[in-house]
């Protein structure tokens, strides 16, 4: 397997960050098929990816592709946990999760859906808790936050700033956000988001807007949530 | 390469609207005057470990009117005293002695450059002999003993260790330190009251830069490949002049036109050592006289001219900047 020089990046400020890489939870026509999710997340950089398992019935599958061991070029690379579609009790899950764990450097989860935060203590600082959208009951804000990461204290922080933009259109609960996790951070979601709060591309006016906020976030890799805008 | 296929440095002159004639020229006159020393040689008595290689101009086919004849005898077998043919009968039919005896005074075995690597033992004559070997060297008899110890020599640098996707780091860490030594060495060499400033200056601004891009450009890019391919990615081209691997490098990375100043800048250089006076004024030239010397200065602005291309080629294109930040610092 060769991987090819990428120039999707051209005409974005984008590039100018590194490690920037994708996440599958976009390519919704590959799902089920890892391989072609790998190749295509590849295809924007080989540096970085979040391998997405938002629903439980994902996360088996991908168990099983990652247990057979594929050559991947991806120096950081993070496994998305289910958020929706749940059908085992948390232990179950945690139990599964684990099972990932040599595998990926980080393994992203909802706050809200986290109801007993015990068992995930297991997946020590592999764990790492993402900041939620204006459509969720908890995990949105700072305080809102703090309470999970009390109990979850090794847990890392997955900034969404479009999550944040979606609280806080001037962008006081994202400073905030960082302000009070930035010591946890390890990698950031980047994507702007439709009026249903769906992630989409990143717009030029949000490029502009989250800048300020994204040159606190230079150190650790960025995920992006939509396709590129210039592919 | 079938021989009508276009060389790298070819493709990216046509590419680029460049025709690098003293380069070409310099690979013309290397063939030729490898043919006649590889006819004179063979008629030495040879053992059969043993192969006569040509290092420096020769292994970067860039050979002008006043290029030494650096040479070693390479041994791919057990350490001893007598090697056929002997340095003293190689020295006998090469028209110009090597430049520097304590690299090339003496057979060279394979067993040393592949075990000695790092350490007490891998002093600074034997990392020189061994990277030279590795990144610009050209079999001048029993091409299959030299290819044999090249292959054993990259080898030892590509073991369990390397990964895919990942530039190999042993290597890469000691190509590295070759370039530094080298820049080190030029100093020592200065406090030691070396003569020949002005040239081996000239050298380290674009000769030798031009063999560390070229070793170091292969290795930073088996990022592309996996595992298995690496060796023969690596094997294919340390079997170019160095000059080709770069060339490619800028091809393959969509940089011709930097690629066009910066290897039309080295082939500026190359023929700068064709013209008469030159390589004799450039070895007059000290650290005190080198601003009054018009060769030197216009020499200092190819070097500069090389080294944007080659820094806008590592930092200003698709994927290299990130390749060079994650592995070419720590």
């Amino acid at each position: 397997m060769t991987v090819v020089v990428q120039r999707a990046w051209r005409g974005s400020a984008l590039p100018y960050h590194h490690p920037i890489g994708a996440s599958t939870g976009y390519m919704v026509d590959l799902r089920d098929d890892w391989p072609a999710q790998v190749a295509a997340a590849r295809d924007v950089s080989a540096f970085a990816a979040e391998l997405s398992a938002l629903s439980e019935n994902q996360l088996e599958p991908l168990i099983d592709y990652l247990s057979t061991e594929p050559e991947l070029p991806f120096r950081y690379l993070s496994i998305h946990g289910p958020s929706k579609d749940r059908a085992s009790d948390e232990e179950e899950l945690v139990d599964r999760l684990c099972k990932l764990v040599r595998y990926t450097d980080a393994i992203v989860m909802h706050p809200d859906t986290i109801e007993d935060a015990a068992p995930y203590r297991s997946l020590g600082r592999k764990l790492v808790l993402e900041n939620m959208d204006a459509r969720k009951g908890s995990g949105k804000t700072s305080e809102e936050l703090a309470t999970v990461f009390e109990q979850l204290p090794d847990a890392g922080f997955c900034f969404d700033i479009a999550h944040a933009w979606s609280i806080d259109p001037d962008m006081s609960v994202a400073t905030e956000l960082l302000d009070d996790f930035g010591d946890r951070l390890r990698h950031v979601h980047v994507s702007s988001l439709s009026d249903e709060l769906h992630h989409i591309p990143l717009t030029h006016e949000h490029e502009d807007l989250f800048r300020p906020v994204l040159s606190r976030c230079v150190d650790v890799p960025w995920i992006l949530e939509a396709p590129p805008r210039a592919m | 390469m079938s021989p009508d296929a276009k060389s790298p440095l070819e493709r990216l002159g046509a590419a680029v609207g460049q025709d690098f004639s003293n380069l070409l020229k310099a690979r013309e006159l290397t063939a030729s005057r490898l043919e006649v020393r590889q006819q004179q040689i063979a008629e030495l008595e040879h053992d059969g470990d043993a192969a006569v290689v040509l290092m420096g101009s020769w292994g970067r086919a860039e050979v002008t009117s006043g290029s030494d004849d650096d040479f070693m005898v390479v041994v791919d077998g057990p350490v001893r005293s007598d090697v056929k043919p002997s340095i003293v009968e190689v020295e006998g039919v090469l028209d110009r002695a090597p430049g520097d005896q304590g690299i090339f005074g003496e057979p060279v075995f394979c067993s040393d450059l592949v075990e000695n690597i790092g350490l007490d033992r891998d002093d600074n004559t034997n990392l020189t002999r061994r990277m030279l070997f590795l990144l610009e060297s050209v079999s001048l008899t029993s091409d299959a003993v030299y290819r044999d110890a090249h292959g054993k020599v990259l080898a030892r640098y590509l073991d369990e260790s390397v990964k895919s996707f990942r530039p190999p780091r042993f290597l890469l860490n000691d190509t590295i330190r070759y370039w530094r030594t080298m820049c080190v060495d030029f100093v020592g060499k200065e406090a030691q009251g070396s003569p020949k400033w002005g040239l081996r200056n000239a050298k380290l601004r674009l000769s030798r830069k031009v063999l560390f891009t070229g070793g170091l450009l292969p290795i930073l890019d088996c990022s592309r490949f996996g595992s298995k391919d690496i060796p023969g990615v690596l094997e294919r081209r340390f079997q170019m002049p160095p000059s080709d691997r770069i060339a490619e490098a800028f091809l393959e990375h969509d940089a011709a036109d930097a690629d066009g100043r910066a290897l039309g800048a080295y082939d500026e250089f190359i023929g700068l050592l064709n013209k008469r006076g030159v390589r004799a004024e450039l070895e007059g030239v000290t650290r005190s006289s080198a601003a009054d010397s018009v060769v030197f200065n216009e020499v200092r602005r190819l070097g500069e001219d090389l080294e944007h291309g080659l820094l806008a080629l590592l930092f200003e294109t698709g994927t290299l900047p990130q390749v060079v930040r994650d592995y070419g610092i720590f």
